[in-house]
């Protein structure tokens, strides 16, 4: 089904202000295709009445199933370019020289919504990579968490498909994945950077204890919380950074109004908060 | 390095006049009780200048609720006061249209034209009093760097290979290897064009809107909106890699004064709307230089 222009706007400022993802005019014939299942499941007629509907009292439950339609969980490894782009080139250089006048030679990394791993393990094989130069005798450990215990003990594997594996640089591939009848098999090399546990966002008690990390990324899991929750989770990270560290969100989302502390930071092909 | 500037310049001998016909638009305007029809009938002498401020017109920048098709419909619908600035523009495109340099035109034009429309918004933000000024200075203040394309092609390329995916700024790099910038070379330009002092303020501080005096505000509109251009895409097709932290750009904070609201701005939404409005710029580009098509008087 093909919306118009007008209602595509209402429906894609409908969800920024409530989740924080932005649409791009680009996605538009996607999030046509994942609405009109919404509509059929819900038999909204018309893109106004599902629009009424969602914002109607039912409204809330209602947009948790669209938002699974339209944030496909599906990760993989190098997945944002522009930011590992920018770390590299930039932001990486610029800790290890802060870290280096204080002589603390340890680098400790998040990935606060690790799924089954990748994004923990693109760290990895960015650092691992940089052992002999930049990051000579440091200390690196890269924290994965999730709420889903599935998806850790898939993440302790490291096993993967192809569809994962398909952005990682040659460089890389051939030295840290080993293929196996389809299978794409992670190097010990690259695992031992990396711990795996399970951690709900939500819980304060534990996320006190998260401390000292020069970088933490959580990408596709704060536009589920509602803007209280969002802000406290968000401030939960502002408080686990290190006075000169990072934080990321995925490529689309937004933290305009979520926490007016972090400073926003623009690189060529995003931008990051900085503490 | 400014000398160093007008040696660079003065030593081109077949450096690009702006076309005659826009001068004496120029000169016509000064004159204040020239009528719009008097301004028409000199344009229509210069077909490519008469089918690129019809393209112009009718971008998505200008709006008209209608397509405008007649010449002296698109000058009574712009008001005199903005036809010297079209005027300039146009010229400023015919002057540089050969792709022969170290960076390939289109992009350039599209960094240019995206600087344009995106000053064109900022300065609606914080209620600039005149929006075509804005977006006339964004499509110029990047002059200088067709020069150092065009005529320093190889110390040129060495820049550009020196800043290639490295956090050096292009305007620093060019100061280190060049012995000057592209800002200085721009200015040498606009003032041989005789460009009003403003345009060349903005030409020359573009980077620095903090040392501007005529109109600093101005300057800072096309600085924040350079910036903005550069990390979303409209990057000369990814010729430097930048960086910048918002809270401490001169320009924000001039800004800022200026409109205290702009504090409350949604940044991000603004890039991802940026973002958006790329394929527009695109096309008006890749329109104006196709621009050939008969226009009616």
């Amino acid at each position: 089904m093909a919306i118009s222009d007008k209602d595509f706007e209402q429906l894609r400022d409908f969800i920024y202000n409530l989740c924080g993802m932005y649409f791009h005019t680009t996605k538009k014939y996607f999030l046509e295709s994942r609405l009109t299942r919404r509509m059929e499941a819900t038999g909204a007629k018309t893109c106004q009445d599902y629009y009424l509907l969602l914002k109607s009292p039912r409204g809330s439950e209602e947009l948790k199933y669209l938002m699974d339609e339209i944030t496909t969980n599906e990760t993989y490894f190098f997945r944002n370019v522009p930011q590992l782009t920018a770390l590299e080139t930039k932001l990486l250089p610029e800790i290890v020289e802060t870290k280096n006048k204080m002589g603390f030679r340890k680098l400790r990394i998040w990935s606060a919504a690790s799924s089954s791993g990748e994004e923990a393990y693109t760290m990895a094989m960015i650092l691992l990579e940089k052992r002999a130069t930049l990051l000579k005798d440091w200390i690196i450990e890269i924290v994965g968490t999730d709420i889903n215990e599935t998806v850790i003990a898939q993440a302790k594997e490291g096993v993967y498909n192809a569809y994962s594996v398909r952005n990682i640089p040659d460089l890389y591939k051939r030295k840290y994945i080993r293929e196996d009848n389809g299978k794409f098999i992670l190097s010990p090399e690259v695992k031992k950077f990396v711990t795996f546990n399970k951690l709900n966002l939500y819980e304060d008690s534990k996320m006190i204890f998260m401390k000292s990390f020069d970088f933490i990324f959580c990408a596709n899991v704060l536009i589920y919380f509602d803007t209280a929750s969002k802000s406290k989770v968000v401030q939960h990270f502002y408080n686990n950074l290190q006075p000169y560290g990072y934080f990321f969100v995925g490529q689309s989302e937004s933290l305009h109004g979520v926490n007016d502390k972090f400073k926003t930071v623009h690189f060529t092909g995003g931008f990051g908060y900085k503490k | 390095m400014m000398e160093r500037a007008e040696i660079l310049v003065g030593a081109v001998d077949d450096l690009p006049t702006i076309p005659v016909v826009a001068t004496q638009v120029i000169q016509m305007l000064d004159d204040h009780n020239v009528s719009v029809e008097e301004i028409a009938d000199l344009m229509l002498t210069d077909q490519v200048m008469t089918a690129r401020v019809m393209k112009l017109i009718n971008s998505p920048i200008y709006r008209p609720a209608n397509e405008i098709t007649s010449l002296k419909r698109a000058l009574v619908y712009l008001g005199l006061r903005h036809i010297r600035e079209l005027a300039l523009t146009t010229s400023v495109i015919s002057a540089f249209d050969a792709d022969s340099g170290a960076i390939e035109l289109n992009s350039f034009w599209e960094h240019s034209f995206g600087v344009g429309m995106v000053s064109k918004i900022i300065a609606k933000k914080v209620g600039y009093e005149d929006l075509e000024k804005a977006y006339i200075a964004g499509i110029i203040h990047d002059l200088g760097e067709v020069f150092l394309s065009n005529y320093m092609r190889e110390p040129f390329q060495e820049v550009l290979d020196r800043i290639k995916n490295h956090p050096i700024r292009l305007v620093d790099a060019e100061a280190e290897l060049l012995g000057t910038t592209h800002c200085e070379i721009g200015l040498c330009i606009a003032r041989k064009w005789n460009f009003p002092d403003v345009y060349c303020e903005v030409i020359s501080f573009h980077h620095n809107p903090a040392e501007a005096q005529i109109d600093p505000v101005l300057c800072a509109i096309v600085n924040l909106s350079d910036l903005f251009c550069t990390v979303r895409e409209l990057n000369y097709s990814g010729r430097q890699w930048i960086s910048f932290n918002l809270g401490e750009e001169d320009a924000w904070n001039i800004l800022k004064n200026e409109s205290p609201a702009l504090a409350k701005l949604d940044v991000e939404r603004f890039c991802y709307e940026l973002d958006d409005a790329i394929p527009d710029v695109k096309d008006l580009v890749s329109s104006i230089f196709n621009a050939s098509e008969q226009v009616k008087s």
